[in-house]
């Protein structure tokens, strides 16, 4: 029968009852993910960035998945044994994959995998949708993602967000969705779409799908907002899923001749760099985007993806 | 059979079937766990669809089939049950209500679980009365508005009634409680409390979801369940006795029953202990003339009776058994109300001359007309829509569309590739519809506009676009024009003004519903323009 097991409950009542110490405090789980993210700096101290290409015909995205983290030095370097890793998709429509609204399923299959092989403890999907939770993980396939792997799908709901201190320029206090503040290791995982105000939607603007609140008052001031989350949550690594873009209609698109297929996955370690190389895809010019200029001037990262260390991986 | 055996296989049944139906409209939702196949999803269109077969009581409910064929002229899906249940019905009596019935059941175990009346004061109140023939009335005034195209048979068919009553109101009503005590837990300051408040929420949540869910006149529903479980203690099973139209329908049936309460006058003590048991006050008592279309076949009478008495005992004798005490005027009366029933309910306009515009029905729902004609008011929909949008009228479909479904969008929205509310409905006032039709034809409910005082960009108090970034359609209903404005200070304020493109639009309130313009949105959503009227359309 269907209720016996939901995809979050049992592991959500096994993690409760273990160590009720991850629902702690919002003062002390920043202060976990602290050292974490410390740890990967020395780890990897220059900015380096991963541009995998499916060149040839029916290519597997799971394996080029596999082939840009191996570029990137192997994921043992961003994950260590015993890690809890959540991973931010975006999944915010209920759309099916095709038409790229949302996350590939296979790129998001293959990094969780990668992530147990790793060794983490624990791995999480975590989205705060935008249409209702239930039909998205359905149509975006990220329910049958969480099934094949046993990776935990978090169901968004208003008693995981919590009101905690961005201290951003923009927004002040502002309710985040807990999973994504209680990890030890957050990647995020965005697709590159058009967006009608902040003019794409990549790494960065991501991370609005990681709050919760009246979300739709972001708007008034979309390029700040995004730039405080961003340098809110801060992320281990940032994979850009190009593999289908949606190039009009953006964000949610809604047929196939919105999307254009790049078959292109952008791995790194610097979230404004990401996005400025993705942005390339739409023809737009990074310095342009005013998130991106934004994150550029308060230290987020570089516009200038050349200065990063360039790996190339074609499939 | 030993007749011991028999009520305990009734009283099975009852517990079993009771169940079943609850579990059945509990899982009248979508499945937290539900998944598609995504290497399949790349190459074929698929529908969410819920597994469980969860219309199969109103399948089960020949009133439900009946209605539907008397005014819509269809046969619904699956009534071969229902003629099943006549069926059985002709042979063995109104054995459905005994055994079958889950409103029955929950009225059984009401009115015996603590009896408010005892001895002689019980024999009393289940003696046979005149008002037992309200039943036959209600019924006659529902097959009457059948013929002449109201179905109201939704606002008392039991099945119906009990849908509604238990998921829109019992359900919800628990849930907001369960809440609050979550809630309660979850801001205390005691640790193994705060996690208590999790694992009970995560626990509760295949039943109560995770969200609030509301409707509209849902105290009105709950109200009314009381009052009719109340009735219990005055009479037992007074709902069943004296107002439901299904157990009128099956009393005209059992006429012919083959089933048979033999009485034996001379072994009788007048102990009156059958009659203080009788469910159905159906005169069981030797020396009166049992009342076939009164009993519920519940073989208390038989089991209490301690000299035997009473036999039930198949006679396959072409005898009629007495016939229903429906009297003149129920019939008269009934007939009377129910032709009037319908045009009364046409006064208010809405079917000929109004179009409200707060009527935004279903995705998939038949024209009004058509659409009164098969609506059961039961709730299905309205239970297993994924974002609580659908929610029973008051007074937006006129007196006659009572508790039909619409949509409220500041309440959830459409979602553009759900088709579920279609999928389950048990008569096809919703027909069941897939994604591709509704995108494809495109199924339009209603359309937006903008109130541009209200509109922050069009008022020149913030940019803003979410309107337009929900817009599910493509291309975008809602297109924008870049503009630059005045704020209040004087300041200049370059703004996309929003723009609804009606050609486009679906009516699915997104919009409406992601608006960051609280309590009355900045753009709103009105049934004009919906696919399923010629009447109500804007455009040429």
């Amino acid at each position: 029968m269907n209720f016996d097991k939901p995809i979050t409950r049992r592991e959500l009542l096994r993690q409760l009852l273990k160590a009720s110490g991850c629902l702690a405090l919002a003062g002390a789980a920043t202060w976990s993910s602290g050292p974490a993210r410390s740890a990967l700096a020395s780890a990897a101290p220059s900015g380096f960035m991963v541009e995998a290409v499916g060149e040839s015909a029916g290519y597997d995205i799971r394996q080029l998945t596999r082939k840009t983290f191996e570029a990137a030095g192997g994921i043992s370097n961003f994950i260590s044994k015993g890690d809890i890793v959540v991973i931010k998709p975006n999944i915010s429509w209920a759309r099916r994959p095709e038409m790229a609204a949302s996350t590939n399923p296979y790129v998001l299959q293959a990094v969780i995998e990668l992530c147990q092989e790793a060794g983490a403890k624990k791995v999480r999907i975590a989205d705060n949708t935008i249409h209702d939770a239930r039909r998205c993980f359905a149509l975006t396939g990220a329910g049958m993602v969480a099934k094949n792997t046993g990776a935990d799908l978090v169901f968004p709901r208003s008693s995981l967000m919590r009101r905690m201190k961005l201290q951003g320029n923009r927004l002040d206090i502002w309710p985040v969705f807990v999973p994504l503040v209680e990890a030890d290791k957050v990647i995020n995982l965005p697709v590159a779409k058009h967006h009608s105000l902040s003019t794409l939607t990549l790494g960065m603007k991501n991370w609005i799908g990681a709050v919760g609140g009246r979300r739709n008052k972001l708007h008034q001031d979309i390029h700040l907002t995004i730039v405080d989350l961003a340098q809110f949550f801060n992320p281990t690594l940032t994979l850009i899923d190009a593999i289908r873009i949606m190039t009009r209609n953006g964000p949610s698109g809604g047929s196939t001749t919105d999307v254009a297929a790049k078959n292109t996955l952008l791995l790194s370690n610097d979230p404004v760099a990401a996005d400025a190389r993705a942005a390339l895809f739409f023809g737009r010019k990074p310095e342009r985007i005013g998130f991106i200029k934004l994150g550029q001037k308060w230290g987020l990262g570089t516009s200038d993806f050349g200065q990063l260390t360039q790996h190339k991986v074609v499939l | 059979m030993k007749i011991r055996y028999l009520v305990w296989l009734r009283r099975m049944c009852q517990a079993l079937l009771l169940c079943f139906f609850l579990y059945l409209l509990v899982v009248s939702r979508l499945p937290q766990d539900i998944y598609l196949n995504y290497s399949l999803a790349f190459s074929t269109e698929q529908d969410l669809r819920l597994e469980q077969p969860v219309t199969f009581f109103f399948q089960l409910d020949p009133l439900v089939g009946l209605t539907s064929l008397l005014s819509g002229r269809v046969l619904i899906k699956g009534f071969l049950w229902g003629a099943g249940v006549l069926l059985a019905t002709m042979l063995f009596g109104r054995i459905f209500c005994s055994f079958l019935c889950p409103m029955g059941t929950i009225q059984h175990a009401v009115g015996s679980a603590k009896p408010a009346l005892k001895g002689s004061r019980m024999v009393r109140a289940n003696r046979k009365t005149a008002g037992q023939r309200i039943k036959y009335f209600v019924l006659f005034v529902l097959l009457a508005g059948c013929l002449l195209g109201l179905n109201a048979a939704g606002w008392l068919d039991p099945i119906a009634l009990l849908f509604r009553s238990v998921a829109l109101a019992v359900l919800p009503a628990s849930g907001a409680g369960l809440r609050s005590f979550f809630d309660a837990l979850a801001t205390s300051d005691i640790k193994i409390l705060n996690t208590l408040s999790y694992a009970g929420e995560v626990l509760v949540a295949p039943v109560f979801g995770y969200t609030h869910q509301a409707y509209q006149t849902g105290w009105i529903i709950g109200i009314i369940f009381l009052v009719i479980l109340f009735l219990n203690r005055i009479r037992p099973r007074f709902w069943c006795r004296t107002l439901c139209p299904l157990g009128a329908l099956l009393g005209i049936f059992s006429r012919f029953s083959i089933l048979k309460l033999e009485k034996y006058p001379e072994k009788c003590t007048n102990c009156n202990l059958c009659t203080r048991h009788c469910q159905g006050a159906a005169s069981p008592q030797p020396g009166e003339q049992w009342e076939t279309a009164e009993c519920l076949t519940c073989f208390n009478c038989q089991n209490v009776c301690p000299e035997d008495a009473l036999a039930f005992k198949f006679n396959w004798g072409f005898k009629p058994n007495r016939q229903p005490d429906i009297g003149k005027r129920a019939l008269l009366g009934g007939l009377l109300a129910g032709i009037s029933l319908p045009f009364l309910a046409r006064l208010d306009g809405q079917v000929d001359k109004i179009s409200d515009s707060r009527l935004i029905r279903p995705p998939g729902a038949l024209p009004e007309k058509k659409f009164l004609e098969l609506c059961q008011r039961c709730g299905l929909c309205m239970k297993v829509c994924p974002t609580n949008v659908i929610n029973p009228t008051l007074a937006e479909a006129g007196m006659g569309g009572f508790w039909t479904p619409h949509l409220i969008m500041t309440q959830g929205y459409c979602e553009y590739t759900c088709t579920l509310c279609g999928s389950v409905c048990p008569t096809g006032a919703i027909s069941d519809i897939g994604v591709k039709e509704k995108i494809s034809q495109p199924i339009k409910i209603g359309s937006a506009y903008v109130d541009r005082g209200r509109c922050l960009p069009w008022s020149g108090n913030a940019p803003c676009i979410v309107c337009q970034e929900v817009c599910p359609t493509s291309p975008k209903a809602i297109y924008l024009k870049n503009d630059v404005t005045t704020d209040g200070a004087g300041k200049t304020l370059a703004v996309q003004l929003p723009y609804v493109n009606l050609q486009n639009c679906i009516g699915c309130g997104i919009c409406e519903n992601k608006c960051p313009v609280l309590g009355l949105p900045a753009i709103r959503t009105i049934a004009a323009g919906e696919s399923r009227s010629l009447r109500n359309q804007i455009l040429l």
